[in-house]
């Protein structure tokens, strides 16, 4: 159901990424994210297309983190603005974080040890269904994405949205 | 946080299989998020001052990938860029599975026996129209070579794909010269690394010179680079 990935430029940081759907508790858990009660990051899955856009927000962030060069509070701060075409870190949130209404919800974890204690403990305060992580792509709102993304048709001939997007993430900052 | 941390990339980079040692960067072959990545990495020249050595590097970083981006919106293939680390001054990409380039392609098909004559003048045609559509963008490659331009098989019609690669000493102009001068820059390499092809560079021209919106004032100014380049050797 969950997936995790090794970094590979991090061997001591693994990626975990669970799917949710029929959420019933978006607001309360969003609140304990604020609170840091939950060290995850909340993502509203529709703005996804695949766990790999997740995975290059991540290991961004992690070297962000080790550099000293975060633009936000946190790693999982970092991860959501990450996620999002542009600079500013109050519409990435809107965007890309969950919104109390929602009734699904990706939580992504950054750990150095085994997965098991970590993902026990996600289950317990989600009310939801888990669902595999690779059925985030039925979740996806294209339409949306191309938009905030500004994806062009041209684009999308020489590779695929997932390609478009991923690498406006990984050059926004020059940009 | 811990600075020490950012020696992560070039840990990863001695574990990865190195492809190319060039006079300004190495480009390795690794796995990265679990794809198939190529690393670009740019290193310091002792030469330099460290100081403007650093700010170069870090300007060809910034423009590679800019430019990238750039092509791939106006629909030019070039490889996604995965991440890109500016302490290190490396750039993670996909890697063109099961590509090769252009030059080694028009080196095989000269020797093969059977006459590929056609298939390469539709290549170079190709490559005009590719070339005419990135200089319509303002990109200006700064490096065009044959070993620049990689064919990726496409899987939907049987031809492949170009897709351009190397954009380390690109720069984004609208003037005429800076894109005659980049043609000019590829007729060299050409011309010397495929000999006796000028009919064959004909081809990619006029396919240039069909493609663009504003190719008559390149031209010209191709034929200008050319003359002086031969006036200069005239001299000596
Ligand atoms: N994205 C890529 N995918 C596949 N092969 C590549 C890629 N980038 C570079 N190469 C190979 O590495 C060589 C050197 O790259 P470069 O120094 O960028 O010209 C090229 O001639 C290609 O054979």
């Amino acid at each position: 159901m969950h997936l995790t990935h090794t970094l590979e430029l991090f061997p001591d940081h693994k990626v975990t990424q669970m799917l949710f759907k029929e959420v019933k508790n978006a607001a309360e858990l969003r609140q304990s994210a604020v609170a840091g009660k939950i060290s995850g990051a909340l993502i509203n899955p529709t703005m996804l297309l695949n766990p790999f856009q997740v995975l290059v927000a991540a290991n961004k962030a992690v070297n962000l983190e080790k550099t000293g060069k975060m633009k936000t509070r946190s790693l999982y701060s970092e991860i959501i603005f990450n996620l999002s075409p542009t600079n500013n870190i109050s519409e990435a949130f809107k965007r890309f974080g969950i919104s109390d209404g929602d009734d699904s919800v990706l939580v992504v974890l950054v750990h150095n040890k085994d997965e098991s204690q970590l993902l026990s403990d996600i289950t317990a305060v989600v009310d939801g269904r888990q669902v595999s992580v690779e059925d985030i792509s039925s979740l996806s709102d294209q339409t949306k994405i191309k938009k905030l993304y500004k994806i062009t048709p041209q684009e999308e001939k020489c590779g695929t949205l997932l390609d478009a997007v991923v690498c406006r993430m990984a050059i926004k900052d020059v940009m | 946080m811990a600075q020490e941390d950012s020696m992560a990339v070039p840990e990863f980079l001695s574990k990865a299989e190195l492809l190319k040692q060039g006079a300004e960067a190495r480009v390795y072959r690794a796995h990265f998020l679990g794809k198939p990545t190529i690393v670009k990495e740019r290193f310091p020249k002792r030469y330099r001052h460290p100081a403007l050595d650093e700010k170069l590097t870090h300007r060809r970083t910034v423009q590679e990938v800019r430019s990238v981006l750039r092509c791939r919106k106006a629909g030019i293939p070039a490889p996604v860029v995965y991440f890109v680390d500016y302490t290190s001054h490396c750039i993670f990409m996909e890697e063109i599975i099961g590509s090769s380039t252009v030059r080694d392609h028009i080196m095989s098909a000269r020797q093969s026996d059977s006459c590929k004559e056609l298939e390469l003048e539709r290549l170079a045609e190709r490559m005009g129209h590719i070339l005419a559509k990135m200089h319509d963008e303002d990109v200006i490659h700064g490096d065009l070579t044959t070993s620049n331009m990689l064919l990726r098989c496409s899987l939907e019609n049987g031809e492949s794909d170009l897709v351009l690669i190397d954009f380390g000493l690109s720069y984004i102009s609208a003037l005429p010269e800076d894109k005659g001068v980049d043609l000019y820059v590829l007729e060299k390499a050409f011309l010397s690394t495929h000999p006796n092809t000028e009919a064959l560079f004909e081809k990619l021209l006029k396919s240039y010179t069909a493609a663009s919106k504003k190719s008559s004032a390149v031209i010209k100014k191709l034929d200008e680079v050319r003359l002086r380049g031969r006036k200069r050797s005239m001299v000596g």
